[in-house]
Parts: structure tokens; sequence; C-alpha cells
């Protein structure tokens, strides 16, 4: 609107004036004519930004209201993971338990994951090759190694190959253990 | 300190190997294997791997698929439009109800309000992409066993076990249709009222889906209400349990909330504009627009 009305010449403008009856040119032209002034234009029609009710027809109104923008405040999606709220029997219908409230007197630990879930994972490479993965490891890892490997000789029989990543503080294990592993950590109090 | 410190055999093997220096820097043994260069030595060179004569050696062999004359494979099989139309065909994202119980437990969705494809998608429990030719999300049985949650939930499509396990906990389910511009703007909110634009009208069900949103039995948007109590009580007969009577619950008011047949959101009406910089709501006062946005 502005750019056009400083690239016109006043006599330009007049003609238009028949032709474009829009309230915001209109009132652009009065302020044209009683100024002379091609600057003071865009300042005043910067200023009538906001159009209320009572300006032309071609516009229609609108009423601004703050009541109802608690509904948007609903549809916000949250920036962070909620945290789980307390509930009072656990394991809760969905099978999630929490962290014990003290940890375990182990020389290591195992952190939940940032969805507040056991960290054990299944990998399969090749279409064929299954391992498991603990991660979020802490203090003695060699040690989580061998209460694993005892553990698992005695539920599967055989000593399953580990691969102990000291730099990740993670365990890759030879074999699809997910399910036990989880269970046995969060019997540990993970 | 009882526990010992972590990473403790490759610290103090890096305290008595010397110091790191290009000198003493390599790949490990068998990590880089020279490659094969053709027509150089006595294995690369002579034919360079090419064979004996022929096409093979000459480097003209037929186009790929060429059976030497026997009509290949790619033109015995007969053509058959399994995908065809692929792109008129709406899809679904399944939710299983173990999912909708590990949200609720986890805190990632809020029970105590109408539960909508918008706070499914917030929570990240179901991933939509409109622009995919899907059409909402889908509420299969599975772990209907160990659902124990009211809530009132609206999905776009949802299997008989599934109504009749969120009814047996006390809950109201509801199926609705979003055409694909209001399910966008349903998925991600935010971003369309950043645009500045008015909430548009929900559209009506095509024909083909319009039969499937009037049927009770699917607790359709568009269907009955009395119909739709009937179906309640001929489920819970069907599947063997007691209709719990939600009009004596606390959260009746919530669990009665129901939207609009042309309402994407809960709480605001389809014209308004919402200005989120400033927190407030625009709404229209001519009454050509009024009459065009509340009209069916």
């Amino acid at each position: 609107m502005r750019c056009s009305l400083y690239a016109l010449n006043r006599s330009v403008v007049m003609a238009n004036m028949a032709l474009s009856c829009c309230a915001r040119m209109k009132n652009g032209i009065k302020i044209l004519k009683a100024t002379g002034n091609f600057s003071r234009v865009g300042a005043k029609m910067q200023a009538n930004y906001c159009v209320s009710a009572s300006s032309s027809q071609t516009y229609p109104g609108i009423t601004e209201s703050t009541e109802e923008y608690k509904y948007v405040e609903r549809l916000i999606p949250p920036s962070s993971v909620p945290t789980p709220p307390k509930h009072d029997q656990y394991p809760t219908p969905s099978g999630w338990r929490p962290p014990a409230a003290v940890p375990p007197a182990l020389p290591y630990m195992v952190r939940r994951s940032r969805m507040h879930n056991v960290p054990v994972y299944s990998d399969i490479t090749h279409g064929n090759r299954k391992m498991t993965i603990v991660r979020k490891i802490e203090g003695d890892i060699w040690a989580l190694e061998k209460d694993l490997k005892d553990f698992l000789t005695h539920t599967s029989g055989t000593t399953p190959l580990m691969q102990v990543n000291e730099v990740n503080m993670s365990i890759r294990i030879k074999g699809s253990f997910d399910k036990d592993l989880k269970s046995w950590l969060l019997e540990k109090g993970f | 300190m009882s526990i010992s410190k972590s990473g403790a055999k490759s610290l103090d093997l890096l305290k008595k190997l010397p110091r790191i220096s290009l000198v003493n820097l390599g790949p490990n043994p068998g990590a880089k294997k020279n490659e094969k260069r053709r027509g150089r030595g006595q294995h690369g060179g002579n034919r360079s791997g090419r064979g004996h004569k022929g096409e093979r050696q000459r480097g003209n062999r037929p186009r790929l698929g060429f059976e030497g004359g026997q009509t290949p494979f790619y033109l015995v099989i007969p053509k058959y439009g399994y995908n065809e139309g692929h792109s008129r065909r709406p899809q679904y994202q399944p939710l299983t109800l173990n999912k909708l119980q590990y949200l609720i437990d986890l805190g990632r969705v809020d029970p105590s309000q109408p539960i909508d494809l918008t706070q499914l998608v917030n929570s990240r429990g179901v991933t939509i992409q409109p622009l995919k030719r899907d059409y909402g999300v889908h509420l299969v049985a599975e772990g209907a066993e160990n659902f124990s949650a009211k809530v009132n939930i609206e999905v776009q499509m949802a299997s008989e076990l599934a109504i009749a396990a969120i009814e047996k906990n006390g809950g109201v389910i509801t199926t609705s249709f979003y055409d694909p511009r209001s399910l966008c703007i349903l998925c991600k909110p935010v971003p369309f009222f950043t645009r500045g634009q008015p909430i548009p009208k929900r559209m009506l069900p095509g024909e083909d889906l319009l039969p499937y949103y009037t049927d009770a039995k699917n607790r359709g948007y568009m269907a009955e209400l009395a119909k739709i109590q009937e179906a309640r009580m001929e489920l819970a007969r069907t599947y063997g349990y007691i209709l719990p009577d939600i009009t004596k619950e606390e959260l009746f008011e919530m669990l009665s909330m129901r939207k609009g047949p042309r309402q994407i959101f809960f709480g605001l009406s389809p014209g308004w504009v919402v200005n989120m910089a400033e927190k407030k709501i625009l709404k229209p006062t001519d009454e050509r627009l009024i009459s065009y946005y509340n009209s069916s």
C-alpha cells in the first residue's frame, strides 16, 4: 500500500480514487491532500492498523477475547518428558515400575532412560543375529558383567558371549535375553 | 569409595603406554586392504578379470532381464492392480490399548481431560502423517485384559473389542472423521495458529465412510445418541460385563464432552483466529461469516 502511494504522483492518485474505493487508500489520499507530504501518509496508515468495527464496509469487524485461550494452551505440546505420577500399586496395569527410592548397595548402577524405562535393548543384524544391549551403566562395569554371566548361565545353561564397552559403558550379549534382563534389573531395584 | 572407577583397565593402559604421535598411530591389522588394480601384474593382468572371449570379455552383454530369447520372468507374470488407487486408500495408524495404558501410567496422556488425536500426538504415542494418506488413528484391542483406565477418547476407527474394553472401565469412546486438511491442523495445531488463518470447518465424510460414522455400533459421531446407548448395552451383554453408569460419576461432565460435527478443537469454534503472541482469540462479528461457520 505504502510503496504504491510513494510511486504515484498526485494526478494519478486522484484518478485512482474513482477506481479503488478501499478505505485505507481513501484515508491515505485524505492525509496526502492535508499535509502534501508522502512520508506522513505511511505513518498515519500504520497507526490505524487495528481495524475496528466502526471502519469501512469492506473489512468485517472482529472481537477479541482471552477467556477461551486456555483451550489453546492445552493443545501446545510439552517441551520435556513429564515425570510419571505416583501410583498406589506397582507394577502399574501396563507393567511399569519406578526405580527403587534407595539405589541398591552394589558396585554398579544402571540408570533409567529419559522415558523412565529400563535400558535393555535388543539388536538384530543380518536378519538372524540377535543380541541384547544393556546401556547407561555407571560404576564397576566388570562386576555387573560377572553378575550377568552368573545369572544367564543359571537360566540358559550355556555361558553367553559378552562384550564390555568401557567407553560407552554398555554391555552387548549374544542372544536375545531382553525380557529376562529387564525383570532381573527391576528385581534388583534399578 | 566402594564403587571402583569406571574404565579402570583402559585408564591403566593409557598411563603405561608411550605418548601418542604420528609415529605410533596406525590402523588395526586387517582394517585396511589394498584395492584390486586391473591390468597390472601376474594376477591383475592378462585378461584383467573379464573371462575368455565372447560378449563377457568384449563388454557386449544384453540388457538386464534378457533370458536369451525365452520370454523373460518380468513379462511372463501378468499385470495385476495390487497398488492401483493406493493414494486414494485411507490409512489408519494403529494404537494398542497396551500403549494407551502405558502412556496414561507414565503421565504422558492426561485421563482427566478428553483424549484427542492432538493429545496422543503431543505425548508422542502415535505419529500421524496426514500427507501420506493417513486419516487418523485406529484403536486396536491388543492388551484389553490389562486395560483399566477411565477415559473419554476420540479416535478415527476402533475395533469392537477395544470399544468394549473402554466402556467396561467406565469410559466413553467416539469415532469421528477428519478430512486431510483438518487432520493436519489437528495433529500440529501450533504451526497452524502461527499462520494466522481462521480455524476451518471440519468437512463431513464422503459416501464410502458415511455409513461407518452414522453407525452406533462403531460409536460414530453422527450416530443418534439413543442408538449409541442401546449399542452400549448390547455390547455389554455380548461380552458379559456390567455396564457402569457414568451419569453418577464425578467426571461425568468431562466424559460427556463431545466435539460438534464441524469442530476441530475442544472449546474453539471454526472461524476464530488464534493470536499466540498476544494470547488472544479473534472472533468475527460479520453475520455472513458467523452463519457460514456455524452452519452444519
